[in-house]
């Protein structure tokens, strides 16, 4: 016979009756009660957690209790009011009779001109040895919180390790990171920050 | 007999499975007409499949028979999902959306504020998806009652006739401070009922009601469960105070609260899976905690009491664990702390500073940033096994890593061209791509939605900051909240 097998149109019947056939096996009955009585009531579930989504499910939804105000931590009266004092302490800039250690960015190692500040604490604090010292390290803007946080806490570590280097006791240091959050200088240009990748002295 | 017909491009959402999203990529769409007359019920739809895009490249070199083969076997090599008529292809670019109308509820007695506030919440919702063509109410002919929640079917010709393919309807019944509402969604074009639901709350409750309906309605459509609802914690300057508190805002900008109100630095939120607690880090003692929180009850514990600087990274997905960077003597390794009594372990240590953890969603791997290499980079890491991959390339500084909750991208901050931008990665470190950058400003600190379809992340330029929500994707954003200082480290809730 001349004419060729109709390639085309086989295809195509096999093709439309395996979708039929596909179609069929994965309808599902859904009950319908108590909804809308509808033609054809066929839910396009998708397969998975919410069961015959073509009736209509109860939710009660739990009122959540009102938010108290922030809670307090359970101290005795005093010791709550001098903690609150001390946690707002904490963003204001304390005065300082020593220069700020400066560092590079992205830098914890001790400069030229860093060292020589510390050495002029060291001295300070040979000839005052009942005087304890806060060594803060803050970060600029740049980057991160989180990473300018531990950052902070090395040049802050740094500072600290080269006066223990210089004989001062570690009993009488103590280290806090503010990270970027209590920026020496508002400013967003390089001057601004290089002021304040620092360490910062506080007297106790 | 002639048939109606409406065409709705079909594919499987990419988060129903690996194997299934590669399989349908390389065969291109199959755009499908579903043909059903609203007949008596128990008729099987006939389905008549055009076949596009791979049918005109084949047939054009080996004939339509090919083509209809090639289809064949493509359809039989990956499962359709069972009963989706109405689907929406979530990932196509530049993809049709689906035309739904919202109509005015049925407000017993009647509460314009109800009756209209109620259907706008879940359309700015649908709006929010850029899945869906929301008709106006203007061009709405059918008044919904309460009649159409017993038993009187809606007229869907004149709904069709507006161009809407399906149609949500309400019905509000409120009783002094309680409602109960119920809503469903209905295929316009088959005129079948999609999904319904009734819920019952207060009258404050009307808005998050409306969003788990619109949550139902988007998992009916793309296989997904929506996200609204979920919130946004993070970290501002709270008007003139030099401190930093803990707010929590609604992904759609509403609901802005303060979770914190001491004054001093407070850090770092972080969501437990159940979406109840946070986890922070307070200076409000004068040296840095990691506190939990109840977001509800504000109830509170301390959770973290040894070290220096500390900061909370992602929870365990049991709960039970919530990890954190700490420092010690100037060295910052990560931890994981049981919520539960306190005992701590060590995960990850080293000379470098080690920082950020963000679990992956089974919980067998975290992401961090290190330094050890020189300059800080995220890593990812198997718990209890040895070593660490890195997955940021490229670039001099990488940081603030967020492991999609979908699992196949983390998201992270890195430095590219003077400024910083935000990058997804797949957690192999292969296929790093840009998605959020701005030419004179830095956008960092990302945190994914819990579907993986989006990332809030900070926006900062020259002191102003905002919070920004950009599509996974990179194509499409919003400004979530400005106007507050130094807003910053957001993270988002898990889903509700």
């Amino acid at each position: 016979m001349k004419r060729s097998f109709p390639w085309k149109r086989a295809a195509l019947a096999l093709f439309v009756s395996v979708l039929v056939a596909a179609g069929c096996a994965k309808k599902q009955t859904v009950k319908s009660e108590g909804t809308a009585g509808g033609a054809g009531t066929q839910a396009a579930a998708p397969a998975a957690s919410a069961p015959g989504t073509a009736e209509v499910k109860e939710s009660a939804v739990k009122e959540a209790p009102p938010a108290p105000a922030a809670a307090a931590p359970a101290e005795q009266p005093m010791l709550a009011a001098k903690a609150a004092e001390a946690g707002v302490a904490v963003t204001e800039e304390k005065p300082s009779q020593f220069d700020d250690v400066r560092f590079d960015f992205d830098k914890s190692v001790l400069r030229e001109d860093g060292r020589k500040t510390t050495q002029g604490v060291a001295e300070y604090l040979k000839k005052n040895p009942r005087v304890k010292l806060l060594i803060e390290g803050h970060c600029d803007e740049r980057g991160t919180s989180e990473y300018n946080m531990a950052l902070g806490e090395r040049r802050a570590a740094s500072v600290m390790n080269y006066l223990v280097s210089l004989g001062i006791p570690k009993a009488v240091l103590s280290t806090v990171s503010y990270g970027k959050e209590k920026p020496l200088d508002p400013g967003h240009n390089e001057e601004a920050w290089a002021k304040n990748r620092r360490a910062h002295f506080v007297l106790q | 007999m002639k048939r109606s017909s409406s065409h709705i491009t079909h594919q499987a959402s990419t988060a129903a499975s690996p194997g299934e999203s590669a399989a349908l990529l390389s065969v291109g769409l199959l755009d499908v007409a579903s043909t059903t007359p609203p007949g008596p019920p128990g008729r099987a739809p006939w389905i008549l499949a055009r076949l596009h895009r791979l049918a005109s490249n084949l047939g054009g070199k080996f004939g339509p028979g090919a083509a209809a083969v090639a289809a064949l076997c493509a359809f039989l090599s990956f499962p359709m999902p069972a009963d989706a008529l109405l689907y929406i292809d979530i990932n196509a670019p530049g993809g049709k959306r689906l035309p739904i109308a919202v109509a005015d509820f049925a407000a017993t007695p009647g509460d314009p504020s109800l009756s209209r506030g109620i259907p706008k919440i879940l359309s700015d919702d649908l709006a929010l998806t850029d899945l869906f063509d929301l008709v106006p109410p203007t061009a709405h002919i059918e008044t919904v009652t309460a009649a159409h929640f017993s038993g009187k079917p809606l007229s869907f010709p004149g709904w069709k006739m507006i161009g809407a393919e399906a149609v949500v309807i309400g019905n509000v019944e409120s009783r002094g401070g309680n409602l109960s509402i119920e809503m469903r969604l209905y295929d316009a074009t088959q005129g079948t009922l999609l999904v319904g639901r009734r819920y019952s709350g207060t009258a404050r409750q009307a808005r998050s009601i409306a969003h788990r309906f619109a949550n139902e309605i988007v998992y009916t459509f793309t296989g997904v469960r929506g996200v609204f609802g979920t919130e946004i914690a993070f970290s501002a300057r709270d008007g003139k105070s030099k401190g930093k508190e803990i707010f929590v805002v609604g992904m759609d900008g509403q609901d802005l609260r303060k979770i914190t109100s001491n004054r001093s630095f407070n850090l770092f939120p972080r969501w437990s899976p159940d979406g109840q607690w946070l986890a922070y880090t307070s200076y409000r003692t004068g040296a840095p905690a990691v506190y939990l929180r109840n977001v509800s009850t504000g109830a509170e514990k301390e959770i973290l009491r040894f070290g220096g600087a500390k900061a909370p990274g992602g929870f365990s997905p049991d709960g039970v664990w919530v990890y954190a960077g700490v420092s010690q003597g100037g060295n910052s390794d990560i931890y994981r702390v049981r919520v539960v009594g306190g005992a701590v372990e060590k995960v990850v240590e080293g000379w470098g500073l080690d920082v950020s953890p963000s679990p992956s969603p089974d919980g067998r791997r975290i992401a961090f940033v290190s330094d050890r290499g020189g300059s800080p980079q995220v890593y990812v890491k198997t718990i209890g096994q040895a070593g660490e991959t890195r997955v940021s390339q490229g670039t001099g500084y990488a940081t603030s890593p967020s492991w999609s909750p979908a699992g196949d991208r983390i998201a992270y901050t890195a430095r590219s061209g003077g400024r910083f931008a935000v990058f997804t990665v797949s957690p192999d470190g292969s296929d790093p791509r840009e998605v959020a950058s701005a030419p004179d400003a830095d956008c960092e600190d990302p945190s994914f939605a819990p579907d993986g379809r989006s990332i809030v992340y900070t926006y900062r330029k020259r002191g102003y900051s905002a919070l920004k929500i950009i599509s996974s994707d990179g194509r499409r954003q919003r400004t979530l909240v400005s106007g507050l200082g130094d807003a910053g480290s957001p993270a988002w809730s898990p889903g509700r």
